[in-house]
């Protein structure tokens, strides 16, 4: 039965570093109605409640806690870990046993993603597990709860989009595919950007009278600060054939920076004004403490708010009232260190610091060195200028992340925006902002407008890629040769098109794995395929995971190399594709990343 | 009288009904009488595959007034808070500790039961109480005489949940009565 087959909803799932949510919408409708799937999660050992997040943490359970039940749900008995809100509390006290952010180990080329390697830094008697696999334990809580809520329509039947971070490169998105297949997410799962599922989800409440607040020649930026990291893109509007179509134009890089540092930074200042006042706080209350001054920030950012709001740590003991201490935070102090501290006044022409190498400095996550978000957002203008030296100039901002929901941030960011551009100050966008559900609700609306027709936002691919190649030439001892970038896949190119790259012949020796080294550029943007870099910056081109192609022996094959170009393919889910193709004759081998090789079994 | 009656019905009965005459015939020689041929045959029953069902253990439950008092233990801490001696502390030092505790606790209460008003006016303000009312959302103080409508001043506005969404426990039975566990620090 065809009826059967097709799909009869579309799911959108932001798969955040520190929130996930899941918004659905009926195919079969005039309008898209979208709706948040309520996720049933452990808020306590034994205790499942509905919420409408998931925060994005994994509690990997002693073997003793785990077999009382205690982490049983509503579809699953024996469990060893925790997904969601207990997750997410344990994170606080039993830093050794919960994963979090594992979306940005995710794009970390540094480690093996997997590698059972999280929660980083803890023991061995802890059963770790791998980027990949927190990723997957997240999407499978979120299928079930799917399942739970529609046992008749199962999620594999079903059209799903999944949100990654702009910022993801090529070798993110396919661990992030490999995860959601895992989770038994559809094959045909599509990607989509976070700032873009924002952009749509505005569309969304706006209707058609978009057209009217947007016009020809705008760049709107998405400045999305969520609770772990920073993404920024540029969307652009255009004519085409008469009529308004939304271009992506550029996006920013992984910035780890994001709310938790200002409530960690609110609560390290709180910490000092109890040491004026001879208190020492023990770990376990500054845990508490940390939780107080997230909900102090509110507060004490409300246009309206108080000037001093106390903040208080309860005794540990059941005996609470004689353990507990109390200061006023100052409301002054607390908006000059969060504004200032995140969204300072600068120019233009700033940057970001440069990551210092101290003494101390873990092998974690590279966290920024530098939290300034508006250095961030100016060295990012400056990249993607008409020319050197040139910002471009955004004419409207939409907002998104939790982060934003206190005007102060807003403000600044907006006068910070006037301050560089004082003639044509960028304009926040009109209408309501959804900001902690926008993307998983966008989500639902691209999937929605694909299948039914609506705006959508043309993008392709948000970097041009390079293969490394060692240049031919007398090997000098002690010196490696001379590497030269290739480029493989141009800026924009789009989703379900492919490429032949022009360029020499290169041999690949038969029988053993051929490695390449692999990097990507997201300001390089006239770089057709085929075009060879001799020199580059470490700010032009980052490198990624590498790529390796093994050539079986063949024995219609006389030599011990083939020759190979490349040939590149952007699939309708977003997916990087490249392969070798043999000159000579009509072989075809696919480079895969080589990020795979201790893949832990399901 | 029943005898002759019945008499009389097995012979004319088998007389001129066949099968009346064979079943007489049986009840006289003294053989049991088959089962008479109902006229419309019964419904055929349909074959089902037999549910072999194992019985289910019966799963532990939790009084939801124990799974509410056991969020507000663990995210405000009310329970440490009622339980607790006040007669030693000062109102500053109460004071201090009860305004996290009522915070997080209106933040349970909002989010289990979205608690609003009964009447949506101002407190003071007058109001009319409608004919057929509600005595549950209402009560009614002062000279209170006659029937409804009645008009009057609003002196507390009331609450109603507007929702009642507990979490739901999937504990064992010896977890059912916790509202909040020893907590013990390793090390």
């Amino acid at each position: 039965m065809n009826i059967e087959m097709s799909a009869k909803y579309i799911i959108g799932i932001d798969l955040g570093t520190t929130n996930s949510a899941l918004a659905y919408a009926a195919l079969d409708t005039e309008k898209p109605g979208v709706t948040l799937l309520p996720i049933p999660q452990l808020v306590a050992p034994a205790t499942v409640e509905n919420r409408d997040l998931l925060p994005s943490f994994l509690y990997l359970a002693p073997k003793i806690e785990a077999a009382s039940g205690a982490y049983d749900l509503p579809w699953a008995t024996d469990r060893e870990f925790a997904v969601g809100e207990m997750a997410r509390r344990q994170s606080a006290e039993l830093p050794e046993r919960t994963v979090g952010a594992a979306k940005s180990w995710l794009c970390h080329s540094r480690v093996d993603r997997h590698q059972a390697i999280l929660p980083w830094g803890a023991g061995d008697d802890v059963a770790k597990v791998s980027p990949v696999t927190a990723a997957r334990r997240y999407l499978e809580h979120l299928v079930a709860a799917w399942h739970d809520a529609f046992p008749n329509d199962p999620i594999a039947r079903q059209e799903v989009v999944l949100t990654v971070p702009a910022s993801f490169d090529a070798s993110a998105r396919e661990l992030t595919r490999e995860a959601a297949s895992l989770a038994g997410l559809p094959d045909g799962v599509v990607f989509l950007e976070e700032p873009q599922a924002a952009v749509y989800s505005w569309l969304t409440a706006m209707g058609d009278r978009w057209r009217k607040v947007m016009k020809v020649g705008d760049t709107l930026l998405v400045c999305d600060v969520g609770g772990g990291t920073t993404d920024l893109t540029l969307v652009g509007v255009a004519e085409e054939g008469g009529e308004l179509v939304l271009k992506r134009l550029a996006v920013g890089n992984h910035l780890l920076v994001g709310g938790d540092n200002m409530d960690l930074a609110l609560a390290h200042h709180v910490a000092g004004l109890f040491a004026k006042k001879g208190v020492t706080l023990d770990p376990w209350q500054s845990v508490s403490l940390w939780h107080s001054c997230r909900m102090a920030k509110e507060t004490l950012l409300s246009p309206e708010g108080p000037k001093k709001h106390p903040v208080s740590v309860l005794g540990r003991g059941s005996k609470l009232i004689g353990g507990t201490v109390t200061v006023d935070v100052p409301r002054d102090s607390t908006i000059d260190l969060l504004v200032n501290g995140f969204f300072p006044k600068c120019a233009v022409a700033d940057r970001p610091a440069r990551q210092r190498a101290s003494g101390f400095q873990e092998l974690g996550l590279p966290y920024e060195a530098d939290t300034a978000v508006t250095k961030h957002l100016a060295g990012f203008l400056q990249s993607h200028g008409p020319s050197d030296g040139e910002p471009i100039r955004p004419t409207h901002v939409l907002f998104n992340g939790g982060v934003f929901k206190a005007d102060a941030m807003r403000t600044r960011l907006l006068d910070v925006l006037k301050g560089w551009f004082p003639e044509t100050a960028p304009q926040p966008l009109e209408g309501t902002h959804d900001l902690d559900y926008a993307v998983a609700r966008g989500a639902a609306y691209y999937g929605w407008a694909k299948v039914n027709g609506g705006v959508r936002i043309r993008g392709g691919a948000a970097r041009s890629y390079y293969i490394g190649i060692e240049s031919a030439g007398l090997a000098i001892p002690g010196a490696p040769r001379p590497l030269r970038a290739l480029c493989v896949v141009p800026f924009g190119m789009e989703e379900g098109t492919e490429l032949d790259v022009p360029s020499d012949s290169i041999g690949l020796i038969v029988g053993q794995p051929a490695h390449f080294r692999f990097f990507s550029s997201s300001t390089r943007k006239d770089d057709r395929e085929g075009v060879r870099l001799q020199r580059w910056t470490d700010e032009e081109l980052t490198e990624t995971d590498s790529l390796e192609a093994t050539l079986p022996k063949d024995d219609a094959l006389d030599d011990n190399y083939v020759p190979v170009q490349f040939h590149t393919k952007i699939t309708e889910l977003g997916l990087l594709e490249l392969w070798c193709v043999s000159t000579r004759g009509s072989g075809r081998w696919k480079l895969e990343f080589s990020v795979r090789d201790d893949a832990e079994p399901a | 009288m029943g005898r002759v009656f019945t008499a009389f019905r097995a012979f004319f009965g088998s007389l001129f009904n066949a099968e009346t005459a064979a079943r007489v015939e049986q009840a006289l020689k003294g053989e049991g009488l088959p089962a008479p041929q109902p006229l419309v045959a019964p419904p055929t029953p349909e074959l089902k595959p037999i549910e072999v069902k194992r019985p289910e253990p019966k799963k532990p439950t939790q009084s939801e007034a124990i799974t509410l008092l056991a969020t507000l233990q663990r995210e405000a801490r009310l329970v440490d808070f009622l339980k607790e001696d006040l007669s030693g502390y000062a109102d500053e030092q109460v004071g201090a500790a009860a305004r996290a505790i009522q915070r997080d606790s209106a933040k349970v209460l909002e989010r289990f039961f979205a608690l609003q008003p009964v009447v949506a006016d101002e407190e003071g303000a007058r109001v009319n109480v409608p004919a057929g009312f509600d005595a549950a959302r209402y009560r009614l103080t002062g000279k209170v005489t006659g029937d409804a409508p009645f008009a009057g001043t609003l002196q507390h506005h009331g609450w109603e949940a507007t929702k009642c969404e507990l979490p739901q426990f999937t504990g064992s039975d010896s977890a059912a009565k916790t509202v909040a566990p020893a907590e013990v620090e390793i090390g």
